[in-house]
């Protein structure tokens, strides 16, 4: 390991807090898409499991906004609650509305991947507090990997209609996969001093795993996708009433200080 | 076992019996159930169910089907159960010592050599003639989490670091029970017959 900063420049520290905050948000959507299951999942046992994902996913956006905050980010709270549609920089991915069951292991298998892989990665990050939260959140992440990927397995070889679903929540959501991997303003900077992981190796790694399970051993189809992509300020219209219906109790008691 | 008359169709996966271990050295314990369609299946759903909080290193669970449990009444009036078939070789032997513990309900005390499942309960019951039940079961039938640090780290470790609060922690509306009691003003027992 090369020497470690204790303290980054500013530029880097803003990049940081940017990138901090885009990974918070996708967290903190997904987990709301995630709770909008609970009561309704297709068994006890699975409701129990998505609601401690979501759980699990919200603790990660914790740690994040945490660690933003020490870089001059506001107060976790605030920035999950406070903000509107025009603020938030989660992916598409994660803000489509839940679907069926299929849809929503399949995204979830995706996105648990991705993330499993940079945080991986970024157990190695120079930035120490960085590395920190990203060893303690890693070993959940792999643990949601096996969940989703034993779910979309089974889904994808069961039966003719639950392949059929599998592979309609694959198409419609892969257009939206590779916004997972876009950088932030800044990020190339951080990466060549070793802060943040290389995304572009991480998407590699990603496409490689991803392709073995759901093409080699699910037998779904990889459908195209767009080269380019709206950025992360852009949002479909299923955003706003999520946010309304998340932040709605917040709103109503801003003065509340224990929950 | 008959076909079940009913019309509607069984909608549930085939039910697991979970032995969550706390720590090393430590007997596996029964803490529960969980439904699933298959063995990797079912430690998945087992460590999301019963590992979210409390610690744990290892988790077995075992098919229903493939579990034999008797009360010492059950024996009486059923002595056929010792008779019970099944496959010759090892069997994990479990007993229920206390109805008083929550969150258990078996420990699993050993295994023994046995030609079947009634085998393996008479032995249970000769090593442990005071207990409110046995249970065994084939280590065949058992499938377990991996020991390897990843599964360790992955699956179990997380579930140290997180908050884990007694129901008493949480505020109530009103005043707490303990309250009331060592204020003297919890009503006692229903009056007995006899006093009545």
């Amino acid at each position: 390991m090369t020497t470690t900063p204790t303290t980054l420049t500013d530029p880097q520290a803003q990049a940081l807090l940017l990138k901090l905050t885009v990974l918070a948000d996708d967290e903190i959507i997904l987990a709301h898409r995630d709770g909008e299951w609970t009561g309704h999942a297709p068994i006890l046992e699975e409701d129990i499991a998505l609601a401690n994902i979501a759980q699990d996913e919200l603790g990660h956006a914790g740690l994040y906004l945490s660690l933003a905050q020490t870089l001059g980010g506001s107060d976790p709270d605030q920035v999950a609650f406070w903000r509107g549609p025009d603020d938030y920089r989660n992916t598409r991915l994660v803000e489509l509305p839940k679907g069926d069951w299929a849809f929503t292991m399949v995204r979830q298998f995706l996105y648990d991947t991705s993330e499993a892989l940079w945080l991986e990665a970024a157990t190695r990050s120079t930035y120490a507090s960085l590395a920190e939260i990203a060893a303690k959140a890693v070993r959940e992440e792999k643990f949601h990997v096996q969940h989703t990927a034993l779910w979309v397995e089974r889904l994808a070889l069961g039966t003719p209609e639950s392949e059929r679903r599998t592979q309609a929540a694959l198409t419609e959501l892969w257009p939206h996969a590779a916004q997972l991997f876009q950088p932030v303003e800044g990020e190339a900077e951080l990466t060549a001093s070793g802060i943040l992981p290389d995304l572009n190796a991480v998407h590699a790694r990603w496409t490689d795993l991803i392709t073995w399970h759901l093409v080699d051993k699910c037998g779904l189809t990889l459908p195209d996708a767009p080269t380019t992509q709206p950025g992360r300020d852009t949002h479909t219209e299923h955003l706003a009433p999520l946010l309304e219906e998340m932040q709605s109790v917040a709103r109503q008691h801003p003065d509340a200080e224990v929950w | 076992m008959t076909q079940p008359q009913s019309s509607s169709p069984d909608t549930q996966w085939p039910r697991w019996e979970v032995f969550k271990q706390d720590a090393p050295g430590r007997p596996h314990q029964a803490v529960g159930s969980v439904h699933a369609g298959d063995p990797p299946h079912a430690l998945v759903t087992a460590r999301n169910v019963f590992v979210r909080r409390p610690a744990a290193v290892s988790l077995w669970c075992v098919r229903e089907d493939d579990i034999l449990t008797a009360t010492p009444e059950e024996l009486t009036t059923h002595p056929a159960l010792l008779d019970s078939p099944g496959e010759t070789g090892t069997y994990h032997v479990g007993v229920k010592r206390t109805n008083k513990r929550s969150m258990t309900f078996v420990d699993l005390s050993g295994t023994v050599q046995a030609s079947g499942s009634g085998d393996a309960l008479r032995k249970a019951q000769i090593m442990h003639p005071d207990v409110l039940a046995w249970m065994v079961f084939p280590e065949s039938a058992v499938v377990r989490t991996d020991e390897d640090p990843g599964t360790v780290e992955s699956w179990f470790a997380p579930a140290k670091e997180k908050t884990y609060k007694q129901q008493q922690y949480y505020g109530v509306i009103g005043r707490h029970v303990g309250e009331l009691k060592r204020a003297g003003l919890m009503p006692g027992r229903a009056p007995s017959e006899e006093g009545a």
